[in-house]
C-alpha cells in the first residue's frame, strides 16, 4: 500500500522536480496525441480504459488511503449513470450543463446515506454491509421497472447537449472529454492525496484508534472521504452512461464492485496510478482473452488472475512500478528519499 | 387464524434454511475473522452437484435415497473445495485479513464460472424426494410437504449443532478460540486443524443446503450471490460466532420475508434490507452479537 | 486552580467492577504518580481519563469543564493528552510521518484538503524541534517498525507531547526499557515536562521518587492513599500491599 513520502519536500532542484513529473507529462503527452491516430474500436477501448480508471481512482480514495474495504462501490458509479439517462430519456432534459452535474451529485448523495449507515461498522461488517446496499439498489433498478427500465436496463441515452452552435460528438471528440476528466479528476484527487487530510487517512488505515487519541475525528473523515469518493465515481458513472448510452441494474451490484475492487488491488491500492494501471490491465486482459480463448471464460481468467495477485504480488503493479521509479530517481540525483 | 399460520410456517422453512447457510460462514468469522465470500457460490455446487447425482441415481435406487445421495454428495464436494481453499490457499495469508478475503472473490469467480462450463446457464428446478412431495392446504394456502418437512429437518440440525457447540469439546475449543486465540494456543491445542476443520465443516454445510434449499432458492448460477447475500444480513442481524446468533437471525429475517411478502407485496424483497439497516442503526453487533 | 477532578469514578466490565468510586483531584503544574500492584486499574483508569473507555459511574472534570462524555479526539483538543503502556505508533509509516500526524491532529480541527502538505512547513519545523530534542532527528526517513524499542518509546511520548497539552498522562513510560535506558529515559522525560501538569503510573520506584511530588496508590480499584513522597514511603499500608518496601525496579505482585 501507499508508504510514500508524506513528509514531501520543496527543497528540490528543478531537474529533480521535472523527473518527477516526467512519467505522467509523458503519459499524458501519448494519451493526448495518439488517439487522433487510432481506428473507432482501439478508440473505444481506451475511452473505456479511462473512465475505469477514474472510478478505480474513486476507490482507492477510500479503500487504499483510508483503508475501507467497500464492495458496494459500484451504487455510486451506477446511481449517477441512472439518474443521468433517466433525466434525459424519461424527463427529457438534454443539456450536459444539467444532467452532469446533477448525476455525479446524485452519485454523491447515495454516497452520503448509504456512508452514514455503513459506517457505523467497519472491517468486514463493512464490508458486506456496503454489499447489500449495492445489491439492494440493484434489485430496486431492476423492480422499478417504470423509471429505470428493469432488468432490460435503460436504454436510449441519447448525446447531451454542449449548447456549442454546430457542434456534434464524434467518437474522437467524445474520447477527449473523457481525457479532460480523467486529467481533472486525478489532479483533484492527488491535491486530496498529498493534502493533510489525505494524511490523516493513511493515518486512519494505519491505526485508527491512535488517531482518535491524536485529536483526529476519524469517524468525520472517513464520512467525507466516502462522499468523495463516491463523488468521483459518479463522474465516471456519468461518462459511463454517455459513452454506452445505457445503464443496466448488473452496474449497481457486486459484479461492477468487485472487478472495480480487482482493478484497485492488482494495479496497486494506496498510489492513485496504480489503480489506473491496474482497469488498463484488466480490460486489456478482457479483450485480450476473449479475443484469443473465449468471453464465456474470462471471469475464470479473471479469478486465477486476482488469486494469483493477492496470493504472490503483494501491492500489485503499482507498489513495483513506484518502487523501480524510485531507484531511478535517486540515481538520477534528488535530495527526496 | 390459518392464514398466519401459514405464512408463518412459509417463513420459518425459509428461516431455517437461511439458519444452515449462515452457520458455516458465521463460525468462520467469529472464530477466524475472515469472510468467506465464496461461502454461496460452494452452496451453489452443492446444489448442482447433488442435482447431478441425484438424477442419475434415482433410476437406480428410487427418488428418496437419490434424494440422500444428492445432498451427500453436495456437501461432500463442497467440502473438499473449501478444504482445498482454505488449507491450500487462506491458509498462506495468515494474519492478512484483507486479502484473504480478496482471495475468496477470486474464488466466487473461478467457482462460478467452472460451474457454468460444466452445466451451462439454463438454470434448474428444485428436487424434491418423493415421500415429501404433495402438499398440504393450511389456512387456504397449499402448502408443499418439502416445506414443513425443511423445518422439521432445520430443528434437528439446530439441536445438533448446538450440543455441538455448547456439549462437545471441540466446539468448547472452538469458542474459546473465538475468545481468546493466543490462550488457546498456549494450551497446546492445534488451532490451525481446528480452523480447517471449521472451514471444511461451514463448506459442508453449505453444500449440503445446496440440494435441501433447491425448492424454496432453485438451482442457478446466481443463487451463490443470492445465499452469500442472505447468509451475511442473518449473520450481521443475528450476530456473529454463535449458532444461536444464526438461528434467531435466520428465523426473524425469514419471518419478516414471508409476513413482508404477504401483506407489503411491493416492498417484498426490502422487508430484510430494512431489517438490516434498522439492526445496523441501532444495534450495530446484531441481536445476539458481542458488542463490536 | 485545579486542571482535573475526578468525582465518584466507577468502571466494571460486567461483573468485574475495575475502579471504585474514584475521587481526586491534581492541580496546574503537579507531578502525579499513580501506583499499585498489577491489576489495581491504573490502564483502566488512564484509559476512562482520556475517553477510550467509556465510565460506568462518576463524573470527570478538566479545567472545570465536564468531559466525561466527550471523545477522545475532543479531549486532546481541551488539552489532555496521553501515552499509551505499550507502543501505539504507525509501524509502518517514517518517524517524520509519525510525528507528522501527532502534531498535525493537535492543529485546530478543520478539513484541510486542497493545500498541500508543503504548505504546513510549521509543522516541519516542529517536528524538527521535538525529534532533535530525543535526538531522533537522523532517524526520521526510517520507517517506526525499524527503530529500537526505546527509540518507539520515546516517540510514544513525543506523541503525547506534541500537541503540548496541559495535562499529560504517561502510562507506564518506561514500561520495557532496561534499567540503564530507563533512567535516562527519565532525566528526558523530567526536561521535557518541566513545565506541565502530569499524571503518570510506574512500577519503576526510582522513576517515581524522581519525578514526582505526590503519589497516589491505587489497590483494586481503590485509592488506598495519597501524599508526598516521604509520606508514601512511610506509610505502613503501602509497605503492606508491596512484597517489601522501598525496593525500586523490582517485580511488585499483588500482595
Amino acid at each position: 500500500m501507499g508508504k510514500a513520502n508524506l513528509a514531501g519536500s520543496n527543497r528540490q532542484p528543478w531537474q529533480a522536480r521535472l523527473l518527477s513529473l516526467a512519467p505522467y507529462i509523458s503519459i499524458g503527452l501519448l494519451l493526448l496525441v495518439l488517439p487522433a491516430f487510432l481506428r473507432t474500436y482501439p478508440l473505444s477501448i481506451l475511452t473505456k480504459i479511462l473512465i475505469y480508471a477514474i472510478f478505480a481512482m474513486s476507490l482507492d480514495l477510500i479503500l487504499g488511503y483510508t483503508g475501507l474495504l467497500s464492495l458496494g462501490h459500484a451504487a455510486f458509479f451506477g446511481v449517477a449513470g441512472y439518474t443521468y439517462g433517466i433525466l434525459m430519456v424519461r424527463y427529457g432534459i438534454e443539456s450536459f450543463w444539467l444532467v452532469t452535474p446533477l448525476g455525479i451529485l446524485a452519485g454523491g448523495i447515495a454516497a452520503a446515506v448509504i456512508g452514514y449507515i455503513s459506517l457505523r461498522v467497519s472491517g468486514v461488517y463493512f464490508l458486506l454491509v456496503t454489499l447489500a446496499f449495492g445489491q439492494l439498489l440493484s434489485v430496486a433498478a431492476v423492480k422499478w421497472t417504470s423509471v429505470t427500465g428493469g432488468t432490460n436496463g435503460l436504454v436510449g441515452i441519447t448525446d447531451p447537449h454542449l449548447g456549442i452552435p454546430g457542434f456534434t460528438w464524434t467518437n474522437l471528440n467524445f474520447y477527449y472529454l473523457v481525457f479532460l476528466a480523467f486529467v481533472i479528476c486525478f489532479f483533484l484527487l492527488r491535491r486530496i492525496t498529498n493534502s493533510s487530510f489525505g494524511r490523516a487517512l493513511v493515518g486512519i488505515r494505519e491505526n485508527e484508534p491512535r488517531m482518535q487519541s491524536l485529536g483526529y475525528n476519524t469517524w468525520a473523515h472517513k464520512y467525507v472521504a466516502f462522499i468523495i469518493a463516491g463523488l468521483f465515481a459518479g463522474v465516471a458513472g456519468v461518462l459511463f452512461a454517455s459513452f454506452y448510452q445505457l445503464m443496466a441494474p448488473t452496474h449497481l451490484g457486486i459484479m461492477t464492485s468487485s472487478s472495480v475492487m480487482l482493478m484497485v488491488i492488482i494495479g496497486g491500492a494506496g498510489t492513485l496510478f496504480g489503480p489506473a494501471i491496474g482497469a488498463s490491465f484488466i480490460i486489456l486482459l478482457e479483450r485480450f482473452a476473449s479475443d484469443m480463448v473465449s468471453s464465456a471464460r474470462w471471469p475464470l481468467i479473471l479469478g486465477v488472475v486476482f488469486v494469483i495477485c493477492v496470493l504472490f504480488l503483494r501491492g500489485g503493479f503499482g507498489s513495483y512500478l513506484s518502487r523501480f521509479w524510485r531507484r531511478v530517481k535517486r540515481r538520477y540525483g534528488s535530495t527526496e528519499s | 387464524m390459518d392464514v398466519l399460520l401459514a405464512h408463518f410456517l412459509i417463513g420459518l422453512s425459509f428461516g431455517f434454511i437461511l439458519f444452515l447457510l449462515a452457520t458455516g460462514l458465521t463460525l468462520t468469522m467469529g472464530l477466524m475473522r475472515i469472510v468467506n465470500l465464496a461461502h454461496g457460490a460452494l452452496y451453489m455446487v452443492g446444489g448442482y452437484v447433488g442435482l447431478s447425482v441425484a438424477r442419475l441415481t434415482e433410476d437406480l435406487v428410487g427418488r428418496d435415497l437419490a434424494f440422500v445421495l444428492g445432498i451427500l454428495a453436495g456437501g461432500l464436494c463442497a467440502g473438499l473445495l473449501g478444504l482445498i481453499m482454505e488449507a491450500g490457499f487462506l491458509r498462506r495469508l495468515y494474519k492478512r485479513d484483507l486479502d484473504q478475503v480478496l482471495l475468496t472473490i477470486g474464488f466466487i469467480y473461478i467457482l462460478t464460472n467452472v460451474t457454468q462450463w460444466i452445466w451451462g446457464p439454463v438454470p434448474e428446478y428444485g428436487y424434491v424426494p418423493s415421500i415429501l412431495s404433495g402438499s398440504i392446504p393450511v389456512g387456504g394456502i397449499t402448502l408443499p410437504v418439502s416445506r414443513l418437512a425443511i423445518i422439521g429437518f432445520g430443528l434437528a440440525a439446530a439441536a445438533g449443532l448446538w450440543f455441538f457447540q455448547e456439549k462437545t469439546r471441540v466446539g468448547a475449543i472452538i469458542r474459546a478460540g473465538m475468545d481468546n486465540k493466543e490462550m488457546t494456543m498456549g494450551l497446546g491445542i492445534n488451532l490451525k486443524l481446528v480452523f480447517t476443520g471449521v472451514f471444511t465443516l461451514g463448506a459442508f454445510v453449505a453444500g449440503f443446503c445446496g440440494l435441501i434449499g433447491s425448492p424454496l432458492l432453485g438451482v442457478n448460477l446466481g443463487v451463490g450471490w443470492d445465499a452469500l447475500l442472505l447468509a451475511m444480513i442473518v449473520v450481521i442481524v443475528g450476530g456473529t460466532g454463535s449458532v444461536q446468533g444464526a438461528l434467531v437471525g435466520g428465523i426473524v429475517i425469514g419471518l419478516i420475508d414471508a409476513f413482508g411478502k404477504a401483506y407489503f407485496p411491493e416492498l417484498a424483497y426490502f422487508t430484510m434490507y430494512l431489517v438490516l439497516i434498522i439492526i445496523l442503526l441501532f444495534r450495530p453487533s446484531g441481536l445476539l452479537g458481542r458488542r463490536i | 486552580m485545579e486542571v482535573l477532578r475526578v468525582e465518584g469514578l466507577a468502571k466494571s466490565f460486567g461483573g468485574l467492577q475495575v475502579l471504585q468510586e474514584l475521587s481526586f483531584t491534581v492541580e496546574a503544574g503537579a507531578k502525579l504518580a499513580i501506583i499499585g500492584p498489577n491489576g489495581a486499574g491504573k490502564t483502566t483508569l488512564f484509559n476512562v481519563l482520556s475517553g477510550q473507555l467509556p465510565t460506568t459511574a462518576g463524573r470527570i472534570y478538566f479545567s472545570g469543564q465536564e468531559i466525561t462524555r466527550l471523545p477522545p479526539h475532543r479531549r486532546l483538543h481541551l488539552g489532555l493528552a496521553r501515552s499509551f503502556q505499550i507502543n501505539n505508533l504507525f509501524l509502518n509509516l517514517t518517524l517524520i510521518d509519525n510525528m507528522l500526524l501527532a502534531l498535525q491532529g493537535a492543529q485546530h480541527p478543520h478539513f484541510q484538503m486542497f493545500r498541500s502538505i508543503n504548505a504546513g512547513t510549521d509543522l516541519l519545523a516542529m517536528a524538527q524541534n521535538l525529534l532533535e530534542s530525543m535526538d531522533l532527528w537522523e532517524k526520521r526517513f526510517d520507517p517506526v517498525a525499524t527503530l529500537s524499542y526505546g527509540e518507539q518509546r520515546l516517540l510514544e511520548i513525543a506523541f503525547a507531547l506534541a500537541s503540548k497539552p496541559k495535562l499529560l498522562l504517561l502510562d507506564e513510560p518506561t514500561a520495557g526499557l532496561p534499567t540503564a535506558e530507563a533512567t535516562a529515559f527519565a532525566n528526558t522525560i523530567r526536561n521535557l515536562v518541566e513545565d506541565m501538569t502530569l499524571v503518570f503510573c510506574a512500577h519503576d520506584m526510582d522513576l517515581v521518587f524522581s519525578l514526582a511530588d505526590r503519589i497516589m496508590v491505587l489497590y483494586f480499584g481503590q485509592i488506598i492513599t495519597e501524599g508526598t513522597c516521604n509520606e508514601i514511603q512511610c506509610d505502613v499500608r503501602v509497605q503492606e500491599i508491596y512484597l517489601g518496601s522501598g525496593r525500586s525496579s523490582e517485580n511488585v505482585g499483588s500482595g
